[in-house]
Order: C-alpha cells, then structure tokens, then sequence
C-alpha cells in the first residue's frame, strides 16, 4: 500500500499505441513529438501539483497500423510496464479492438483522434474521445457543400465515392451513401481500394469515365499523394475534391503533390490559421523543435497530454476508478484547449467529446508556397479570403 | 470503350515496372537460390539513392542512372561478400539454407530502419522535368516517366537477355546456377559469381529506382508495397527466368488494371491471386519456369 502510493508520487506512466513504422509512420510520430513536448512543458512547470510533483513519463509502443500489433502492445503496457493511462491509436481500426484491452483491465484510455463512432458506442465507461466522431464529420462535409452550393449558385449533382477499404474509408463511405440518397445527389461512382496499392490509374480512369460533380475521397497519406497526382495528370476536372483529412491533413502531402492540389477541400479537426488563443505560440514552437507545422492529429495528440494532466490534478491520484470518474465530469476550457476550434472539452455519456467540430480547408497556393486557408463554417472563415467554387479545370 | 484501352496500356506500362522489380529478385534465386526477402528494402535504397541525386543535383533522373546503378551494384556486391556470404559458407552443405533466408530478413528490417532514421518518414516526391508530362493519344493519357520506365524496361531487359546468354560473365553465371560443382570445378570462382550476381540483382533495383521517382513517391517502407507484388510475379513467371519475371509483372499489372473497370479496386488483388493459382496449378513451375528440382 505505502509503496504503490510512493511510487504513484513518482511518476504518472502515460502508455501511448501509435504507428510509429508502416504506412502511417508519419502522422504516428508527429503525434509523439506533440506529446512528448506537452509533457516535456508539463513536468519543467512542475509536474502534477496534486500527486506532490509527480512528473509524467511517456512510454510509446509502434502498432504498426495493425490492429493485432495494438491488442498485444496494450496487453504488455498494461501487464508488464504497468501504465496508468493509455493513449491511442490514431488508426480506428486499431483503436477499436485495443480500447476493448483497456475497458477490460479497467484503465482509463484517451483517443485524442479515431474517427469510427463504434470506438465510443459500446457502452464502455473507460473510453474517451477528443475528436469528432467520422459522422460528425461526414455530416459537415455536405452541410459544407449545401452552403458552397448556396453561396455561389452552383448546382451539383452527380457525386463520386472513392475511399480506402478499412475500417475508416469504409465507414465514411456508409454514412455518405445515405446522407447523398437523402439529399438526392445521384452516386455514380462508389469506390474502395487499397491502400497500399502501389499505382491508383485504374481507379482514376474509372473516375474520369464517369465524370462526376464531386468527388468525395478518404485516404492515407501515401495513397492520397498517389491519387492527387494521378487525377491532376489524368485530366479529371471535377467541380469540387472534398476530402477527409487523414492522409490529405499530412504536412507531406502539399510537399509531395504541389500544384496538384490546389482547390481540395479538406475536412479537418484543427488548422494553423485558425484565429484562437495561445495556437501560434504553441505551433512557432513545435515548428521549431520539430520543423513542421502542428496537424490537427497532433493538436489532439498535445491536448490529451493537457487533459490527463487536468485529470490528475483533480483527481489527486492515479486510482484508474477515479481517474476515470474525474474524467467523466470533466470540464477542460484551460489556455491549452483554447488552441482548438471550440472552447472546452467536457464528455458526453458514451465518452464522446461533445463540443469537438471540424472545420473545412481549401488549398490554395500562396507566394509560391502551398496553403491551407479556412473557409467553413463562414464565421471562423480566414480573414479576407473567397473560396473558389467550383474549381477551375487544371 | 476508350476507357478500357487505356486501363490496358496503362497497365502494360505500371506491369512492366513491376517486372523490372522483379528480376533482380528472380536473378538472385536463380544463382544462389536464395530468396532474398530484403528485396524491398533494396529497391527503397535504390530509389533513396536516386531521389537524393536528382535533387541534390538537379539533372535529368535518367541520367542518375549512371551514377545509382553502378552504386548499388557496389551495394550489393560488398552486402553479399560481408553480410550474406559468411553464413551461406556455414551452411554450404546444407540443401535447404535457411539461415540465410534470416539473414536477409534482418537485412530488410535495418534497412528500413536505417532510412526511417536518417529520412525520417515522410513522404518524399521529387519534381524533375518529366514528372506529371503526358502524352494524349485519341483521349487517352499516359503518364510520360512510366513510357520512359517501360522503354528502360524493355531495353534493360534484351540487354540481361543478352549479357546471359552470350557474355562470358553471363555463361558463367548460368553455369554456376545450372550447377554450382561442376561450375567451380570448371574454374569458375563461386563465390565470386554470387557476388557479382547479388550486385546485379541490387543494380536492377537501381534502374527500377531511377525510373520509379519521377512519378513516384519515396520513404522507408515503400520497399514492401513492391515485395510482396515481387514474389508472386517471380513465382508467376517461373523462379529464376528474366523474361518470366517481366511477363509475370506485366499479367499482374494488367490484371490491377484492367480488373479495377468492372470491380471496385479492392477485389483485383484477389483476382491477382487467383491467377496465380491456377498458374501455379497448371504449371507449378510457373509460366517460364524450367521443369527442375531447386
């Protein structure tokens, strides 16, 4: 009893399942860099107050993207490193099965961003979401194109689904279907593919055979550069590219498609132009340590560090029963997640943030320089700037 | 209809890079009848090699050819006589050596490691002068770097087909891997073989590198996305056959291709599969293969 206390007073052991090798390798470490400097910050200003300056230690585990890579890495931070709070997985569908690890053990575990809803609807009372769940997400990419519609008088029709086959292309791409049959847009291409596919011509020539209005896409990093370029190179002139973030949100992405990227929507938890307190403070910095803007990924991945930190700071202990119980209640509006879109972060029953809400970007070059320019929903729209809807052919 | 010559062709041109891939794969199991699993990873260093070239000095990627190929065949050359070489000798009278196999794995993961560590794991795409040119003909478009890509293949090919078949180093080779006793009876350095054939598998990576990064992105595990595509073409196309291995690549490219017009684009890996099989079933030593016990 008196060592576990002892102990606890130590350190505060965060266990973190993050693709840090495989196709997600990159977005994976950006998340641990945003991690490692929130804690970094936290334990310089003196750890956890409550628990005698307990300073947070990070212990990362690679998933490799694999959902059975998560289960057994959970199993062993849980049982041989003994953590006291699990953070992940950035890929839902290793965060679905992996999550189901924690609530088992009864260790409190934070998605700071998976977008499947089932991760929170399971009833678990261990789960908690900083991101918006995907059909939050889908549903503002068509409220998006109702209003695009609207503002500038454009009709659109015909819309084209082309997603990666897991667990989160699949899964956006059900909630589309019925959103765009309730809405009357005709569906005249629905497509999945792998995402390791190592050429994406056949889909693209599929793509321009049917000609759509707009084309709505999820993918990850390598496969998003792969059909960006290869759209651009087959001449498919839609009137609007709306995607998903993920792969599109990736700093490599502007890098490696240039030009040909100019004119997406992208549909994303957080951007750098946002105009909210303390966000370019924090993202001049990781920029400096680490050389690339802040993604919204790593914003989420930051802020958990944050939230855990107000958690154990409330909480006084690292009890996982408490912890959790403090995080139910919880009601994080501190400078740290001021940098988000929205103001605080409290959960609702299943988990689930409730205010999380993404916003809309357009990619647009500037000085030579692509950029990633707000302009949904209209009030947080950055200052100045005109969308341009439809998208002129390339 | 248009649609469907172009996903044809296209696949023809994606295809025959895939074969290129594989030959160097193909080449090195059919000397030393090893399978090389660090066969990705090789391709990836190729094509670190050539990004960094061409943009460290802004020339043509075509021509990084000449400095990337003979690097990795030097690659190749000293990681088989230091790295494959030892073990295969402690196993030298062993009919199945699996060491070496397990050799070749670590050498696959340090690889990739490596390049995560030095490149870090973003995606990298270098613009040169050719990269997103194309060529329309009757409303079709192709990509011109995978016309080049083809073009080298193919070139790259009868060249292989010929230095095997005529050239003295070539005949030694073939007659190290039609028998390797008998070859070093004949004064024929075995070892020596091995190590410039294992070179020449790595220097096909090479080529393949040059050709893939004008229109292809790089980073430290791309390798895999053409490895496992690697084994079955080779295997497609009979162990150890040149020609096989390219054809092998083009029927799979083909297949992706032309497949992904009357099904969604997940189920053409399957179709890949599938004709692999009944290949496999009506001829187990695949299309080119020659009827022999490895």
């Amino acid at each position: 009893m008196f060592g576990s206390a002892f102990a606890a007073s130590n350190t505060v052991k965060i266990g973190n399942i993050i693709p840090l090798s495989g196709p997600s390798a990159s977005v994976g470490i950006q998340g641990k860099q945003a991690r490692e400097m929130a804690v970094r910050e936290i334990n310089a200003a003196g750890g956890i107050k409550s628990l005698g300056g307990a300073k947070l230690e990070l212990i990362f585990a690679d998933s490799k993207s694999e959902p059975t890579t998560g289960v057994t890495e959970a199993e062993r931070l849980i049982n041989s490193e003994n953590v006291d709070i699990l953070t992940g997985c950035w890929n839902s569908a290793v965060t679905y099965p992996t999550s189901q690890v924690a609530e088992r053990y009864k260790i409190p575990f934070i998605v700071p961003v998976s977008v499947r809803d089932t991760i929170t609807e399971r009833g678990f009372e261990y789960i908690f979401r900083i991101a918006a769940k995907d059909s939050w997400w889908v549903r503002d990419q068509f409220s998006f194109l109702d209003d695009m519609q609207k503002e500038f008088d454009v009709d659109v029709k015909r819309v084209a689904f082309v997603y990666e086959n897991g667990d989160w292309g699949t899964g956006f791409a059900e909630k589309w279907r019925k959103l765009a049959e309730d809405r009357g847009y005709d569906i005249v291409l629905d497509e999945p593919y792998p995402s390791t596919a190592s050429d994406l011509t056949p889909v693209v020539i599929k793509l321009k055979r049917v000609n759509p209005d707009v084309v709505f896409l999820v993918s990850n990093a390598s496969d998003a550069i792969l059909l960006t370029n290869t759209i651009a190179e087959m001449d498919v002139n839609p009137k609007a590219i709306i995607t998903s973030g993920g792969g599109h949100a990736d700093p490599s992405f502007l890098e490696a498609t240039g030009k040909n990227s100019e004119y997406m929507f992208d549909i994303v938890e957080w951007e750098t132009d946002l105009n909210r307190p303390g966000l370019k403070e924090t993202n001049a910095k990781f920029k400096k340590e680490y050389g690339q803007n802040l993604t919204g990924e790593a914003v989420d991945a930051y802020i958990s560090m944050y939230l855990i930190k107000e958690a154990l700071e409330k909480a006084g202990t690292t009890n996982p029963q408490k912890l959790k119980d403090v995080l139910r209640d919880i009601n994080y509006c501190d400078g740290k997640a001021k940098m988000l879109a929205y103001d605080c972060i409290n959960f609702d029953e299943s988990g689930q943030n409730q205010n999380a809400m993404p916003v809309i970007v357009q990619v647009r070059e500037r000085n030579g320089e692509m950029k990633r320019l707000t302009v949904w929903p209209k009030n947080v729209r950055h200052e100045g700037y005109t969308p341009v809807f439809p998208q002129p052919a390339k | 209809m248009i649609s469907y010559v172009e996903a044809l062709l296209n696949g023809i041109l994606m295809g025959s890079i895939y074969g290129l891939a594989a030959v160097g794969l193909t080449l090195i199991f059919g000397v030393m009848k090893v399978i090389n699993f660090a066969h990705g990873s090789v391709l990836m260093v190729g094509m670190f090699a050539a990004y960094w070239f061409v943009k460290l000095t802004g020339v043509n990627p075509y021509l990084s050819l000449f400095v990337v190929v003979p690097f990795m065949f030097f690659f190749g050359y000293f990681l088989q006589q230091f790295v494959i070489k030892p073990t295969f000798e402690a196993e030298k009278n062993v009919r199945e050596p699996i060491t070496v196999i397990i050799v070749t794995t670590g050498v696959w993961y340090i690889l990739d490691n490596l390049a995560l560590l030095l490149f870090g794991a973003e995606y990298r795409v270098v613009k040169t002068s050719v990269t997103g040119n194309i060529v329309e003909i009757f409303n079709m478009y192709f990509l011109l770097p995978k016309i080049i890509g083809f073009g080298v293949t193919v070139l790259v090919g009868i060249y292989f087909f010929w230095f095997l078949k005529y050239s003295k180093m070539g005949k030694a080779i073939r007659a190290t891997s039609l028998d390797r006793e008998a070859a070093s009876l004949m004064g024929i350095k075995q070892s020596k073989i091995y190590n410039i054939s294992f070179g020449l598998g790595c220097a096909l990576c090479g080529v393949a590198g040059c050709i893939l990064v004008p229109f292809y992105y790089v980073y430290p595990t791309v390798g895999v996305t053409f490895d496992i595509k690697s084994f079955i073409i080779v295997v497609l196309g009979g162990l150890g056959s040149i020609s096989g291995a390219i054809l092998g690549g083009i029927i799979v490219g083909v297949i992706e291709t032309l497949g992904a017009q009357f099904m969604a684009a997940t189920w053409t890996e399957l179709l890949v599969y599938i004709v692999f099989l009944i290949v496999l079933f009506v001829r187990p030593s695949g299309l080119f293969g020659l009827k022999q016990d490895f």
